[in-house]
Order: C-alpha cells, then structure tokens, then sequence
C-alpha cells in the first residue's frame, strides 16, 4: 500500500476512539468554563456533529451541524476572491445568542455559542487557544493507526433493517 | 467521508441527491421525510428561493436504527440542479458517502440528464473520487409523463458504469424507498468493506490486501450486479406506498414504462412543476434560520455588557491561557532564567488580556 493509498484512507472516514473524545470534552469543558459561552459544538466539515458540550441548543443539533458546515464551507468561494484560502473565523450575531465558527486544523469546526452573559472578546481570545490544542489532538487522530473494524455482519444487519424500517 | 465513533456507538454517513433542475431531488427528499418513521427522521431544513428553487441545499438526517451495535445515520442532502450553482453542488459533495441521481425521464431532457451526470463526475474528481468506485444508484424518475424517454436510452446514456437503477415517480412517491434503499446498501457494505482494511497505516503491513481503489470497486457500484442495460428493475422497484394517491391522469403513451401505468400516475404538468405544498412548509420551517441578524448597534451591546468580576475567575484560568510551551521553544530555550521570564511575561500578559477582555 503505498503513502497515497493511506492517505486517501484516512481521508475517507474519521474514526473516534473513547479516550479521543475524553480528551475533547475536557478541552471544550475548560474552554466553556473560562469564555462563560453556552455550548461549544464540534462538527466535521462534511456536516457531521463530532460532540458537542454545554447547554443544548433549542434545534436539531445534527440540523445546526449541517448547515454551520455549509456557510463555512459557502465563504470559501468568497475569500478565494479576496485572495485567500479561506476564513479561519466566522460570526454571526443574534438578538439573544450569537455563534463563532472557527476552524480546528484541517477539516473541522468548533461552533460555539453564547449569549449576554460572555463578549465576543472573551470568546474569541479563549477559542484561539482552544482550536490550536483542538487541533493537535484531531492531527494525532487522524495520523494514528486506528482499527475500524465493524461487526461482521453489519451490512446484512443493515440491510435487515432497512427492510423494516421502510 | 463516514465518520465512526466508537465511543458513542455512531456511524454517520452522508448521502446526496443529484441530477438536473426540476428533476425531483428534493420531492424525493419529502418523501421520505413525510413517510419515515417519526422516530427515524430528523427536520427537513431546506435553504430555497421564493420560488421553491434549491438555492444551497435541503438536508435531512436519517436514523436507520442500531445496526451491529452501531447507531447508523444517514445525513441527507440535495443540491441545487439549475447548471448556474456549480460552485454549490461542488461544497455540497464534500465528503459525499453515496449518490442517488435523479434523472429526468421527461422526452427533453436527455442532455440536462448527460450535463448534470458529467458535471457530477467532474466534481467527484476534484475531490478526488469517481462514480466509478463512489457507491451509487440511479432513479429514472417522472416514468408517468407522456413521451417519457424509454429506460433502454437513458440506460445506455447515463449508466456508464453499470450500477443498480431504479424508476419512480417521485411525486406520488413510487420508487422513492426502493432507490434510496439500494443505496444505503451499498453504502454500508462499502462502509464494511471499507473498515475491514482500516488498520493500514504508513509503516504498517497490510495484512488484509486491502487496496482503498479495488476494494472499493468490489464493494460499490462497480460490482454490484447490475442489471444489463434496459434491464432497469420494474415494478418490483415499484414503491406503491398506500399513502400515494394516484391523480386521474392523462393516459400514458406506449413510452411510458408498464409500473407506471399500474401505479398510478399524475398529471404531466403536475409532475412537471414538482415545487409543492409540502416544500414550501418545509422552507417555511427553514424560515426562522434566516433572518437571524442584528444590527451593528446589537453588536456594541453586546460588547459592551458587565463582564465577569475578576474575582470569579478561577486561578487555573491564568495558567490555561499562557501559552508559555510555545513562547518558550520560540525563544530556543537558551537558559533557566529567560525561560522563566518569558513564562512569567506570558502569565502577566494573559492575566492582562483576560482582564481587558472581560471590561470591554
């Protein structure tokens, strides 16, 4: 197997181990505590939430996952015309809760939102912090070797089911 | 791409829609969201024009349920058809797992089927995948309009690399659940299949003989056995749901396929404008995530509210945000003594920054 092949294998899926994601709400957990923000979401740039940690959000996380992935993924095109890469901070600001994306390495996302009781600021200071140690930890992620493997029988179970639930 | 998550016992995937406008993605996408269990399916959120036009995207997560111990979800999305939104269809396909593309059967559209079809396959490649290895199907939908182009000539067009297709008439819901299960089979075997060469890495041995490029092929749509060129599966791929009221319709030309004349069809025009009450309820369910702005003066607000005593924050604070390892490997290191100023002026200068942050 050559470097190329691995590489496209570890491009073609992300695997989460328990300690992984121990070590991600410790860090999100410290970070919420010191920026005073209400949630902290991690989401995968394809849309996937990866954990989130803090208050609920009222919606559907996996909906607030999907389209956080798609306005990032949307200001790509626009900073490729202004000349760079891509914006590493997005904010949008509501009357009641305001939200900052910033990306976490290569492929990831840390959404996070607050209300009055924090500032812009404060958030925006901590979560820079926050995504550099973010960042390492999903680095050694996806460098390391990771066994994936699922049951045996997982296709023929989903198909199983498939059957029943349709 | 799937992401696995052993500690939560989750397996999401992401499914995609594609085709040209008008084709019905996201009729297909209603469906199934009208008819799936409510325990098994998430909110449509669709971002659309005033016209009922896909402007970004409609989404939809899926919960196929606990399989082999995993709690398997597909998350599933439309693109935009009209040729004009590339640049969306191609952030839309990021990290695609599955596409299930929607062809228009209707008598004029064979070249915004081949456009759409070549446009899909070019944006895979930018993210460096082919149709010919990426698990999908195919939906010959809209089967009941008249003069509807024979299965046997959309075949031979569009189904270059021989994967499983189905017929629909997506607005009465026939063919919806077929396709999209012949789908997430293939997904979830090449999601398998996948896994089971998963512990290869750079230095390591592969015992398995995976190989990402053929393996995926045997799992995907390369081998499945497909069924020969205008050998689409008829009315067992029929999904005659109970709920589809079939419209008193026109009759049918001699083109139009047998299932459809069995199943009930809808009027020409009818499936032709495919923007129903069902989707503008669902954009309106979408509204409220729009209009969340504020103005610049909101902004100051809420900068300028009391910040947090200083006396609340706790003293591990000051040493979380020092980023002393780094200033301290920049600075090479050379002595005890300016290692220990630098930690020292990073400590006051976090404390500092912490404290000014806090007062705006």
């Amino acid at each position: 197997m050559t470097t190329q092949d691995d590489a496209r294998l570890r491009e073609d899926r992300l695997v989460f181990y328990e300690a992984d994601m121990e070590q991600l709400h410790t860090e999100l957990d410290g970070f919420l505590e010191l920026s005073k923000s209400r949630c902290a979401m991690l989401i995968d740039r394809d849309g996937h939430m990866v954990t989130r940690r803090g208050e609920a959000v009222e919606s559907s996380s996996e909906s607030i996952s999907a389209l956080i992935a798609g306005s990032f993924a949307a200001t790509k095109e626009m900073a490729r015309l202004l000349g760079e890469p891509e914006f590493a901070v997005m904010f949008h600001q509501g009357q009641r809760d305001s939200i900052q994306l910033q990306l976490v390495g290569e492929r990831t996302l840390l959404a996070v939102v607050f209300d009055e009781r924090t500032n812009l600021g404060l958030v925006r200071f901590y979560s820079q912090e926050a995504t550099v140690r973010l960042g390492e930890t999903f680095a050694r992620i996806a460098s390391e070797v990771r066994d994936s493997s699922l049951s045996d029988d997982f296709s023929s179970a989903g198909a199983a089911a498939l059957d029943d639930l349709f | 791409m799937v992401q696995i998550n052993f500690a939560q016992k989750q397996i999401n995937a992401k499914v995609v829609y594609y085709g040209p406008g008008m084709s019905g993605k996201t009729t297909n996408l209603e469906v199934v969201h009208q008819r799936a269990p409510d325990n098994n399916r998430g909110e449509l959120t669709s971002i659309s024009t005033d016209g009922d036009r896909t402007l970004f995207f409609d989404y939809m997560p899926l919960d196929l349920g606990t399989i082999a111990g995993m709690k398997t979800c597909f998350q599933m999305y439309t693109v935009p058809g009209q040729v004009y939104y590339n640049s969306t269809r191609k952030l839309v396909l990021q990290g695609v797992d599955g596409v299930i593309f929607v062809a228009d059967s209707g008598p004029d559209a064979m070249e915004a089927n081949l456009e759409s079809i070549r446009n899909l396959e070019e944006n895979l490649n930018e993210y460096g995948k082919s149709l010919k290895t990426l698990p999908h199907v195919i939906q010959y939908n809209k089967r009941d309009l008249p003069g509807a182009l024979p299965v046997d000539e959309l075949d031979k067009a569009l189904n270059t690399f021989g994967t499983t297709t189905f017929e629909g008439v997506a607005a009465t819901g026939q063919g919806v659940f077929p396709t999209l299960k012949g789908l997430a089979a293939l997904v979830l075997k090449h999601i398998q299949t996948e896994c089971a060469g998963g512990s290869s890495r750079p230095g390591a041995t592969n015992t398995t003989g995976f190989h990402p490029a053929s393996q995926a092929q045997a799992s995907g749509a390369g081998t499945v056995s497909a069924p020969p060129v205008g050998g689409a599966p008829t009315k067992s791929n029929l999904d005659l749901h109970p709920a589809a009221t079939p419209a008193p319709a026109p009759a049918p030309t001699g083109a139009v396929a047998p299932q459809a004349q069995s199943g009930g069809t809808a009027p020409a025009a009818a499936a032709a404008t495919q923007p129903s009450a069902a989707r503008r309820a669902a954009t309106a369910k979408a509204a409220p995530t729009k209009p969340a702005k504020a103005s610049p003066s909101k902004l100051m607000q809420t900068q300028g509210n009391p910040a947090p005593a200083p006396s609340t924050r706790p003293a591990q604070r000051t040493r979380t945000t020092a980023p002393a390892p780094q200033i301290r490997r920049g600075q090479g290191g050379s002595g005890a003594k300016t290692a220990a100023f630098v930690v020292a002026a990073a400590t006051v200068g976090a404390v500092i920054a912490h404290f000014v942050l806090s007062a705006l």
